[in-house]
């Protein structure tokens, strides 16, 4: 069975404790807990609505916790507002892929940059260059409105954007949804190069994912619940019969 | 469409403002240059206000509140305490600054819509303010008498040197603008105009970069409040009323929002052509908008607004005229 919380290792990355989310009156996220160690994946599945943005949004400090708390490399950040969390390390690719319309895809990745904590920013240009040579597409569209990008560029622009503030954990809220099934296969490749290189994940996404990991685990969310927790995906049949309100093994 | 967009238009424009500021005193009309100056004292509001809702997305009617404590708080400091002119204008937009900065904090948590109405009560509760307090503002007469800036044996109460004065706050209103535009703030307030919690994700402290480009809009505001009053020696609630408010809109949106040149290029529109119809007496502001609706429907993004967003002349037309149109081009 999975280590919850207070058997959590000190080695572990962020450490989750019984977090849940209200917005007014509605629960939007129960009680829930997990780890997630250096360099490995959490997997945050589920049907619309079931909490899983909640979930990140709440790592990356956009919606306050009624309760609980959230542990970085030990330290609690659960008071730190989003725009200081960045300089924590932690950095979110949002729904919808984080347009900004009206700057260009430098200005993007400028901002990126600039959010990183001062003594981990690193050389801007070697920056730069490096999330270029990821998602080489964006090259050719360095000064072009970043509306103008298709939704696969768009989206390695987000991942691009975060990247570069350095991050030691990365968010990221469904980043295939709406993509053609190349785009898909070509930001997971770019998302399982990152991963296999140390990046450490929460990934939300509706469905399974071709992300392989060497360590991983998956929630699965059923209307702000946890309905499946394990070091394992789970197969096909049993996210269906969790989508349709099943419960398996926890 | 009609190319105006593009940094390279927009120094054409920049250079031809700035013949038609120094051909304006040559022409010798003392009219054009009385129009010149307001056009400056407007433009560097609307520079002001453009950073506001350009360049950070805010929608605030609370311009003309920052213009009353300038134009009042100059006029109270000078008239009834005797104080400089010039440190009465620093005063009050010392003053002006803090009240953004208590007022803002709360109202900038609304967004959209509800920030726009929440500043046009502002607005509107300013209007009333110093029409009603009338001991401390004469009400509807209004307070006369302001002495003028001067420096050494130069009074800015003659229109040739106010002119200068006017034209240097709209140069320095518009140099900031730029530099900031091209900094790392202004890039800010672009990604939270579009995105506030993307772009708290990013690092950007949301509510205090709003609050800052409040502030400064304010700063502004004030200047001109003062500078105004210190020229025409006079303030009154008129000055501050809701047509005021609504052309500060109108300027910006015909130079078009988030351009530089944009809000000067506007405010020389909307205080300038309707004088140039005078020959069209009473139908000369009716024309003078039919104008701005047209402009506006053919460029909703403003003369210097981004051209993605023009819409073709045709879409405009109603349907049997587009048919006729395509009937005739057959």
């Amino acid at each position: 069975m999975r280590a919850l919380a207070g058997a959590a290792a000190e080695s572990d990355l962020l450490h989750v404790e019984q977090i849940a989310v209200h917005y007014g009156g509605i629960i939007a996220l129960k009680a829930t807990s997990f780890s997630v160690g250096r360099g490995s994946l959490m997997l945050v599945l589920g049907p619309n609505g079931a909490g899983k943005s909640t979930l990140l949004k709440a790592l990356a400090g956009s919606v306050s916790l009624h309760s609980g708390r959230v542990l970085l490399g030990g330290r609690d950040i659960s008071g730190v507002p989003a725009h200081q969390r960045v300089k924590y390390g932690v950095a979110l690719v949002p729904e919808g892929r984080g347009r900004l319309p009206g700057l260009s895809v430098k200005e993007n990745l400028d901002l990126g940059w600039h959010a990183a904590a001062p003594e981990r920013r690193g050389d801007y240009t070697a920056g730069t260059e490096e999330v270029l040579a990821l998602f080489p597409p964006l090259h050719e569209r360095l000064h072009q409105d970043c509306s103008t990008l298709s939704g696969g560029e768009m989206q390695m622009l987000a991942i691009a954007r975060a990247l570069l503030t350095k991050p030691i954990l990365l968010l990221l809220d469904e980043p295939s949804l709406g993509l053609a099934p190349k785009a898909i296969a070509r930001v997971y490749e770019a998302l399982a190069q990152l991963n296999s290189a140390g990046l450490a994940m929460v990934l939300v996404e509706q469905k399974a994912v071709p992300l392989p990991a060497r360590r991983e685990a998956t929630i699965v969310l059923q209307s702000g619940s946890v309905v499946f927790q394990q070091d394992r995906r789970p197969s096909a049949d049993e996210l269906a019969a969790l989508y349709l309100g099943g419960r398996a093994e926890r | 469409m009609i190319g105006l967009s593009g940094r390279r238009v927009e120094v054409v424009a920049f250079v031809l403002v700035v013949i038609a500021v120094i051909g304006a005193p040559l022409s010798g009309s003392r009219l054009f240059v009385y129009y010149f100056t307001l056009t400056a004292l407007y433009a560097s509001v609307v520079i002001a206000l453009n950073l506001l809702l350009g360049l950070a997305g805010q929608v605030s009617f609370a311009q003309t509140t920052f213009m009353a404590i300038g134009g009042y708080g100059s006029a109270l400091m000078t008239v009834r305490l005797g104080w400089n002119p010039w440190l009465a204008m620093m005063l009050a937009m010392l003053l002006a600054a803090l009240a953004a900065l208590v007022i803002g904090r709360p109202l900038l948590r609304l967004r959209g819509h509800y920030l726009s109405m929440a500043t046009f009560a502002l607005a509107l509760g300013t209007y009333s303010f110093v029409t009603a307090a009338m001991e401390l503002t004469n009400g509807g007469i209004g307070i006369s008498g302001i002495p003028p800036l001067e420096i050494g044996d130069i009074s800015f109460a003659e229109p040739g040197m106010f002119y200068i004065l006017a034209w240097i706050l709209c140069g320095l209103t518009l140099a900031g603008y730029a530099l900031l535009a091209d900094s790392h703030i202004g890039r800010a307030w672009r990604a939270l105009a579009t995105g506030q919690d993307i772009a708290a994700t990013l690092g950007i402290d949301v509510p205090g970069y709003k609050l800052l480009a409040f502030i400064l809009a304010a700063v502004i505001a004030s200047i001109v409040g003062s500078f105004y009053v210190e020229f025409t020696s006079f303030v009154g609630p008129d000055l501050y009323d809701i047509n005021i408010i609504l052309s500060l809109f109108f300027m910006l949106f015909v130079g078009g929002r988030g351009s530089t040149i944009g809000p000067v290029v506007g405010a020389g529109v909307v205080v300038i052509v309707p004088q140039l119809m005078s020959g069209l007496e009473r139908y000369q502001n009716l024309i003078f908008f039919v104008i701005l609706l047209l402009l506006l429907l053919i460029r909703p993004a403003g003369l210097f607004g981004r051209v993605r967003e023009s819409v073709p002349l045709s879409a405009i037309l109603p349907g049997w005229l587009r048919a006729s149109r395509r009937a005739g081009a057959a």
